[in-house]
């Protein structure tokens, strides 16, 4: 284990709770968390359980990121055409 | 333009028929190929010793069982983001499951699951920090010995294979949840569990997380 992994799973051990969301929790809330984040609020401040879930699950923080990334795309009228995704695969 | 219906038109076309249905379908299935092809594009490691051709044949996969979960959960669509953000989040969990199948499919975790008790003493010894001051190192050890003392004798068997596998040999969840026939939440809860019993064991013995962290950050 690289030395900064093992850093942040000591900092994910300390933030443990008590209780956390599920992985399917997580999911059913995660489209409301990027809608409040891409409208420029606060949704750490609305979601903490979302975050703090984000914070210690991988998978379900990389599908955040590919979700909120895509949608702020989508808001700025850059969401890639199938071709232009095609080109990227190679 | 398909992704300019509002929520209430994505939901009337959806569950209308003919012709009008038809039109909705295949543009949201067009906007998930998208979306699983953007996840595929960020994740091209994943796909190694794949063609354009077969990785797209992947995405178009991903983009028809999305689309078939799309429809299946209509009904639990609440109305708080827009009706295509909840939509590609289909798409991206069954991307990225696809990717890291792909990823991993010629690893044989059995054979990994076999070593990780090997990769964990082999971290444990490879870990110990050089050049620090003695007191330092001595609670350094301290802090591991805490660590493995839990990891070997306080976990059920299940939450340390689960735990060597994500924690310390990388493997992705997805491919967890596979090998062991489970589901997310399942292994996610194995690893909370984990989680608790460390803190608690550290915690009871005075370690805290600024002190416990600055032990290994000042080390380099």
């Amino acid at each position: 284990m690289k030395k900064h992994h093992f850093e942040r799973w000591l900092q994910n051990i300390f933030e443990t709770e008590d209780e956390e969301i599920s992985c399917s929790e997580c999911f059913d809330s995660i489209s409301h968390f990027v809608e409040v984040e891409l409208s420029g609020q606060n949704p750490i401040a609305k979601m903490p359980q979302v975050k703090q879930h984000l914070d210690q699950c991988p998978a379900c923080r990389e599908e955040y990121e590919t979700l909120r990334d895509l949608g702020r795309l989508e808001d700025e009228g850059k969401m890639p055409s199938r071709d232009d995704l095609h080109d990227l695969i190679h | 333009m398909s992704n300019k219906r509002t929520n209430q038109e994505w939901l009337h076309d959806l569950n209308a028929s003919g012709a009008l249905q038809e039109a909705a379908v295949a543009d949201l299935r067009d906007l998930l190929l998208r979306a699983a092809l953007y996840f595929f594009s960020r994740n091209l490691g994943d796909f190694q010793g794949l063609n354009q051709d077969e990785i797209m044949q992947r995405a178009e996969d991903c983009a028809q069982d999305a689309l078939i979960a799309v429809i299946n959960h209509l009904s639990d669509f609440r109305g708080d983001s827009k009706f295509t953000t909840w939509a590609y989040k289909f798409a991206i969990n069954i991307a990225m499951m696809t990717a890291r199948r792909e990823r991993w499919k010629g690893v044989s975790l059995d054979e990994l699951a076999s070593s990780e008790e090997k990769y964990f003493n082999e971290w444990m010894i490879r870990d110990k920090s050089d050049g620090v001051a003695p007191e330092q190192s001595a609670m350094q050890g301290e802090v591991q010995a805490i660590l493995r003392d839990v990891i070997e004798y306080d976990l059920t068997e299940k939450q340390r294979r689960v735990l060597l596998m994500m924690v310390f040999n990388d493997v992705p969840m997805d491919e967890v949840v596979r090998h062991l026939d489970t589901n997310r939440n399942a292994v996610y809860k194995m690893l909370h569990d984990a989680r608790r019993k460390i803190k608690s064991s550290l915690q009871a013995r005075g370690f805290e997380i600024g002190e416990t962290l600055s032990l290994f950050d000042a080390s380099g």
